[in-house]
């Protein structure tokens, strides 16, 4: 990376001016007086003592025990920016009752579930207690700071802090003639701090990076808020970073930056900003998890410390810091460039509650269609229509399934997006169908950037109905990207967006099908030639608002657009399918999103792990990396550990730059090419289970590609591993990411925890650490007794094509001979399973009996060829005389098996019943 | 003519494996397991060989019969699953897909296509024969030229020996003789420059002693502006002084002998500027300098800021850093094949341009070296003979080593070229010095065969090397099907271009297709009799099963 096209805090102004706020300044106070009580809210005034500013302060609590914060100043010059209802919050949050516990002049307190609030009132700050214990607290370094709207001919500087702070409002005008007074006298010598206050001055109405100026109109306009968490070491999430799954101190560094960027060749374990956004923050203990999502869509910056508790802070609060043992502490400190603090605390008490309170706000990620959880082939660029039918007959005659062949910009006719290149595509729609004949999708791109050319068609229209984003004076904005001089869709615009739907209906683009989908890029969006690689600050968008106010929910708006055209085309009833690069909190409701351009070195495949993990922490489940990496050339040990690696990876799709060598996985040599081949195959045999996942989850929130902490919460020896992960609740799996080893050192967790090594069964204890050789051929995968994942071990050129097939149940017994597991089934691509045409079987086996239940009896019409092919059942310790099938449909029959007793391992042999069928096998 | 029973899936030559009447053994000896469970969709034997009719086993296959066309084996994972695989539709025999069974058209087709393959390889392998006799003559030709050469070097080489001792023997005197003359020439223009400085001196101080008072005064030094040392505009009496070794005046002998020396450099400049100002002003301002012949960039204007490292996937310019900014990124993303197109133009541009300078340069006058324009005098008689001698003698030695020189690199030519593969049967040899070309709708590509690869754009500008020949690449006994070409011109941030050209049968020799699957990594088609070694068999030898 070229560090210098990007910002540091240093040269942010409202960064260093909010860094800078020193801690302990509690200049707020409540204004008692001002306290309204509503039954599930408190507002009241903040006062600034120094300043005698007042903001407006709102507490409340939401259904699913969640407490949201918003500050605002009382009567801002203009309107803050807030998103609206929809666009980041699915609706507006149910809210819940507050109980009022008690009301003095220095402090308020309310309870909500086992949560008491404490408002104290001077210095301003609000606590959190959970169990007799401050878990929270906000505004305890009293880092509180909103830089008030002013008008520019009211400012000054205040000489007593050079750091930047906002002036007293009410000295105004005496303090304006004395400084004018002041400067002329002082204009020939000043001294090195008088200069330096006028950088700061001038940073505040205008500012400079490299050659662009971003004018500022509104001046300084930032908000910053602390937040502690009294108890807690480990806090993960705020994607999109390439670094570590725990969050790092940022003493010694910069902040954390949250502000969408095209960043070419990023570097690894870095807080620099990168494509997406998710201003979501999780921390965790062996007691408990506790979430924060800072609602602010503005460029935002995380500071983050591992302290000891101040005790003294909460004596008067809580018993526990009678204790003598220090309690450790995380402080965090969080500031946006513009709109309002809006915070909402997520009190768990466990993982899971935290995953689901979220998505109660930005809403989870949608059921996507069978393929796009499938294997996908892209690389920029598939140059004609006879080199996709190469590539995807490779597929065929190497037996390597493949669901979805991309396309990249080289497709268009120069760049135009909606356009085919009419000699390399000139009959694309066949194309298309050919593909699809065998069960499988294309995807193109289409990005944001507009080519302006009077005669393309996109341009024509936006320009005649006004809906390009603006400059400043009010002209269309221009830069450049692919297609050279570009207007960027102003996709804030509701009207826009439906343009842009309109856009991806077939009459429209020409040459696409219903079997075509989209892959939305440089949406951050990305300008090459603007400053930071994106879109200026003081651009104009829909309503108003500036770019600065709304940057990082940019590429959202596109992610969205797109979506809603795919809906549009097919009367809604087909789910999309649409990937991003760009993302902010609530793109999961829109489809997938990667993790950009990364480097084919082992590096970068080490580095997917955690960052995929913390995309799945904060909701956005269906991720993935390129696979290979974008940059160079991988070697093939690399590329296959890729693809063993990525095949238990939520969004799995291999991609390649235009410079790099060919690598699909037929021109790896025959011993790479075979453990390529049986990497992408087990993933298709476990697509039953991947699916099933993906249908709880659009429910529950829950991650899918997750951390071991998430599934066991209280040992602490999982808080900080991220070379291994679990999918689902039932497979962990440890990818091997060096070059050359013999072998990996995997931890399995739960001391009493049993688990199968997926390849030979054998059984390994949990709560512990082992040395597992491998070879080429595989990775380490387990899967954790007491659990049955549903398997189908046909392995077809496609995912559909396997919709008849028969399923395999493969069942670990936990210590106590038990397990659960489910399974759902629907038409893998419609929206019918929303009005219950679906299958979901739950089986259970315990007491030597295996029941399988319909959760759904109804079925709504929906049935499944589908049958039982054989059960395996891992941890048996005795071999059975003879085993029974009874189902209502079927008379009861004596079932064959075999029984490995070396291996304790039994095998059912075809119990040929319906899978749809509520059945009970019983082993005497 | 009785048809024989047999499961799903089986072909006629393994059906005897499959008895109704006995339990089935795996052929791997796996499980032996009972009639029924054959083709019963559960996969029982670890070799597939009990389903072979269905999708069971995952490494089974599935047998078509396709009668009117050939049988065929498909992966059992194509058993059923929706799609027709076999053209009599068999494999789709429990699933939603309607097949049709179109053996029949399919057999006819490539009954007419294997027809039309034996016709082309009949009429190929006449050429292709024809290509053999005519390299293998070629070659004997040329083994026999080279042994003949290897025999004239020899002789030739005795002959050069022989000769450049004749040349050296008449060069000693003729060396001698001209140095002698060079020497006394050396000495007369010593005297004459002597004199000549001596004129100057006079010159000097005439034009010096303004009131001919027969010495140089320092108010008359002060007359001379280029005597002013500190280039304040005046020259002082101390600096007027300082050439006058102190002195108030100086007489001629002095300043011939002491002062001239000094202001000889600084006096004779400052009257070759004035000369040449004169000279210009005559001349008026009608004569211009001469102008670049490149031809102005007309590209819009650049961007803000120009891009250093733009986007993800943008890189530096791959060639022109004089390029606009915006270009640069376009570069990357278009086709890098218009980046050539630019490169070479460039390069163009450049060579025209120092050609330009080269010209320039013969047309200028030889620079002043001396003073005196009188030459050496002619030779003597006696010299002029040495040296005619001698040149007679250079002469005849140069034509032996000429000759010499030739008959060396004509074997070293001749071997080379007998160091090429032309083929197990010198097949090859007849394409040897001709080349292909076609054009698709942005270049001409030209084949040359053991030679070189191009690229032109149909734009114009100059070829590109893809390659030099380098060696056939085929697979194990098909190795004259693939030809290699290697080390093109150097991709910016990549490999050397490289061709890799498939040779096939055909009628005639042709470059049929010219494509790039990977960066600077193309693929030719070519088609050529030469290919058509095969023996073709005879017609119509399918033998359906039924």
């Amino acid at each position: 990376v070229d560090r210098s096209n990007f910002k540091t805090c240093d040269q942010s102004s409202f960064c260093r001016r909010q860094r800078a706020t020193p801690e302990g300044r509690n200049v707020y106070v409540v204004v008692m007086s001002s306290l309204h009580v509503e039954p599930s809210s408190l507002s009241m005034q903040l006062l600034n003592l120094d300043t005698k500013e007042r903001l407006q302060m709102e507490l409340s609590g939401l259904r699913g025990n969640m407490v949201r914060l918003k500050i605002n100043e009382v009567n801002p010059l203009s309107k803050r920016y807030e998103p609206p209802i929809g666009d980041v919050l699915v609706k507006e949050p149910e809210k819940d009752n507050l109980h009022m516990m008690l009301s003095s002049s220095s402090s308020v307190s309310v309870a909500l579930g086992d949560t008491t609030v404490v408002v104290n009132a001077n210095p301003f700050r609000i606590d959190f207690i959970m169990d007799k214990e401050p878990v929270m607290s906000v505004n305890a370094k009293g880092l509180l700071n909103i830089e008030h709207l002013r008008e520019k001919s009211h400012f000054r500087v205040n000489k007593e802090e050079p750091a930047g702070e906002e002036e007293p409002a009410g000295e105004e005008g005496a303090d304006k003639e004395e400084e004018n007074g002041e400067k002329e006298q002082k204009e020939p010598e000043k001294t090195e701090e008088e200069k330096a206050t006028d950088d700061q001055d001038r940073d505040l109405w205008e500012e400079t990076f490299k050659t662009h100026t971003d004018s500022k109109p509104k001046g300084p306009s930032s908000v910053g808020l602390d937040v502690s968490f009294p108890g807690f070491e480990h806090v993960y999430g705020l994607p999109e970073h390439a670094d570590s799954l725990l969050l790092k101190s940022t003493k010694s560094t910069d902040p954390y930056r949250l502000y969408n960027l095209d960043v070419f060749e990023y570097e690894l374990n870095s807080p620099m900003a990168l494509y997406g956004s998710v201003p979501v923050l999780i921390a965790h203990s062996e007691k408990r998890t506790l979430g924060m999502f800072w609602m602010n869509v503005a460029e935002t910056w995380i500071d983050i410390r591992s302290v000891i508790a101040d005790k003294t802070m909460f004596s008067k609060l809580v018993d526990f810091v009678k204790g003598d043992s220090d309690i450790p502490q995380i402080d965090t400190h969080w500031f946006s460039e513009s709109g309002i603090i809006d915070v909402m605390f997520l009190l768990g008490p466990k993982p899971n509650n935290v995953f689901q309170q979220y998505a109660k706000l930005t809403g989870t990620t949608a059921l996507p269609p069978l393929f796009a959880i499938a294997y996908h082939q892209s690389r920029w660029n598939y140059n004609d229509e006879e080199d996709v039918a190469s590539v995807v007959a490779g597929y065929d005659e190497h037996d390597i399934p493949l669901d979805v062949l991309w396309l990249d910009i080289e497709h268009t006719d120069g760049k135009r997006y909606f356009t085919w290149d009419a000699h390399k595509f000139p009959n694309s729609v066949d194309m298309i169908n050919k593909v699809a004949a065998k069960g499988r999708k294309m995807v193109t791109i289409i990005d944001p950037h507009i080519k302006k050319d009077d005669n393309y068609f996109v341009h024509k229209e936006a320009t005649e109905k006004g809906h390009y984003v603006k400059n400043k004076d009010g002209s269309d904005y221009e830069g450049w990207c692919w297609p050279g001089s570009s207007g960027w869709l102003d996709f804030l615009n509701p009207e826009v967006r439906q343009f842009w739907a309109n856009k991806l209906q077939p009459d429209e683009y020409v040459g696409s099908t219903l079997d075509l989908y989209t892959w939305n890029d440089m949406n951050e969006p990305s300008v090459f030639n603007g400053p930071e690689i994106t879109m200026h600050k003081d651009a104009v968008h829909f309503g108003g608002w500036e770019h600065r106010d709304v940057h990082n929910m940019y590429g959202t708006y596109l992610h969205r657009s797109t979506f809603e055209g795919q809906l549009q085309r097919s009367d809604n009833q087909k789910r999309p399918f649409v990937l991003s690069r760009a993302f902010f909190a609530g793109s999961q409701r829109y489809g997938a999103v990667w993790t950009g351009d990364n480097t084919g070195e082992w590096t970068h495949l080490k580095i997917a792990l955690p960052m995929l993990m913390t995309l799945n922490l904060v909701g956005i489940t269906l991720s993935g990396a390129d696979v290979g990496g974008f940059f160079k050339n991988p070697e093939p040990e690399l590329l296959t550990r890729w693809y063993q690696a990525a095949a238990y990876q939520p969004f799995f799709r291999a991609h390649a730059h235009l410079d790099t060598r060919r690598r699909e996985p037929w021109l790896l040599p025959a011993e790479h090419l075979r453990a390529v081949r049986e990497a992408v195959r087990t993933r298709y045999s476990l697509l039953p289970y991947w699916y099933t996942l993906f249908y709880n989850a659009e429910s529950t929130g829950s991650p899918i590609m997750k951390p071991l902490w998430v599934d066991f919460p209280a040992e602490k020896d999982t808080f900080a591993i991220e070379d291994e992960h679990l999918v689902g609740s039932a497979l962990l799996v440890h990818p091997v990411t060096d070059a050359g080893v013999a072998g990996v050192n995997v931890y399995l967790p739960g001391t009493d925890q049993v688990w199968y090594s997926v390849d030979t069964y054998e059984k390994f204890t949990g709560g512990r650490q082992h040395y597992i050789a491998v070879n080429l051929e595989k990775i380490p995968v387990f899967q954790r007794g007491g659990f049955i994942i549903p398997r189908k071990m046909r392995i077809r050129r496609a995912a559909i094509l396997a919709k008849n097939d028969p399923y395999t149940l493969v069942v670990t017994l936990d210590r106590k001979g038990r397990a659960r597991g489910d399974l759902y089934i629907d038409d893998y691509q419609t929206f019918d399973y929303r009005q219950g045409a679906y299958i979901h079987k739950e089986f259970i086996l315990e007491d030597s009996q295996l029941t399988s239940k319909s959760l759904n009896p109804s079925q709504s019409g929906f049935v499944t060829k589908s049958w039982l092919e054989r059960v395996i059942v891992a941890g048996v310790t005795t071999k059975p005389t003879s085993i029974k099938l009874t189902g209502n449909s079927v008379q009861p029959q004596q079932l064959d098996f075999t029984f490995d007793p070396s291996k304790q391992l039994l095998t059912i042999r075809k119990p040929g019943i319906n899978i749809a069928e509520d059945f009970v096998i019983s082993f005497q | 003519t009785g048809r024989i029973e047999r499961p799903r899936g089986v072909a006629i030559s393994k059906a005897s494996f499959y008895l109704p009447d006995r339990p089935f053994v795996c052929f791997d000896g796996s499980a032996t397991i009972s009639f029924e469970k054959v083709n019963d969709d559960y996969c029982d034997c670890t070799d597939a060989s009990d389903e072979p009719g269905t999708s069971a086993c995952p490494n089974g296959s599935f047998h078509c019969t396709n009668a009117g066309h050939k049988p065929q084996y498909i992966p059992s994972s194509r058993v059923n699953d929706g799609i027709c695989d076999c053209c009599d539709g068999t494999d789709e025999y429990d699933s939603d897909a309607q097949c049709t069974n179109y053996c029949k058209e399919l057999g006819k087709k490539a009954r007419e296509e294997a027809e039309r393959q034996r016709q082309l390889l009949e009429e190929g392998r006449k050429v292709y024969l024809d290509y053999a006799v005519r390299g293998k003559e070629s070659v004997k030709e040329k083994q026999e030229r080279l042994e003949q050469l290897r025999a004239e070097k020899d002789e030739a080489e005795r002959r050069k020996n022989e000769l450049e001792g004749v040349k050296k023997e008449a060069e000693v005197p003729e060396t001698e003789a001209k140095e002698q003359h060079k020497k006394a020439w050396e000495e007369e223009k010593a005297r004459l420059q002597s004199n000549q400085e001596n004129e100057r001196s006079d010159n000097a101080f005439k034009i010096l002693d303004t009131n001919n008072d027969g010495v140089v005064s320092v108010e008359e030094m002060q007359e001379h502006s280029e005597f002013d040392i500190d280039t304040d505009g005046t020259v002082s009496v101390e600096e007027a002084k300082e050439y006058l070794e102190d002195s108030e005046q100086v007489d001629y002998e002095t300043f011939h002998g002491k002062v001239w020396p000094n202001i000889k450099e600084i006096y004779t400049k400052e009257k070759e500027k004035q000369e040449a100002q004169e000279e210009e002003l005559a001349k008026g301002d009608t004569e211009q300098p001469p102008e670049p012949t490149v031809a102005p960039d007309t590209t819009t204007p650049p961007p803000e800021e120009p891009v250093t490292t733009p986007t993800p996937t943008a890189q530096p310019p791959e060639v022109d850093p004089l390029l606009e900014p915006e270009e640069d990124l376009h570069h990357n993303y278009d086709d890098d094949e218009e980046d050539r197109y630019n490169e070479d133009e460039d390069d163009d541009d450049d060579d025209e341009e120092e050609k330009e300078e080269d010209k320039k340069a013969e047309v200028e006058p030889p620079s002043s070296a001396s003073d005196t324009d009188d030459k050496m005098p002619e030779y003597d008689e006696n010299t002029k003979g040495l040296i005619e001698l001698a040149d007679k003698a250079r002469e005849d030695f140069n034509e032996a080593d000429r000759k010499f020189r030739d008959i060396e690199s004509e074997i070293s030519k001749l071997e080379s070229l007998l160091d090429i593969d032309f083929g197990g049967e010198t097949e090859f040899y007849p394409l040897y010095g001709e080349c292909f070309e076609m054009t698709d709708r942005e270049y001409t590509y030209k084949l040359c065969p053991f030679d070189k690869a191009t690229q032109r754009s149909k734009n114009g500008g100059s070829e590109t090397s893809l390659g030099k020949w380098s060696h056939w690449d085929g697979p194990d006994g098909n190795k004259y099907s693939v030809m290699k070409f290697e080390k093109g011109q150097n991709c910016w941030n990549g490999p050397d271009r490289s061709v890799k050209v498939n040779v096939n049968c055909g009628k005639e020799n042709q470059l049929l297709t010219a494509t790039e699957p990977n960066k600077c990594e193309y693929e030719f088609q070519f088609v050529t009799p030469t290919a058509c070694s095969q023996v073709p068999s005879p017609a119509d030898e399918s033998h359906d099963e039924l």
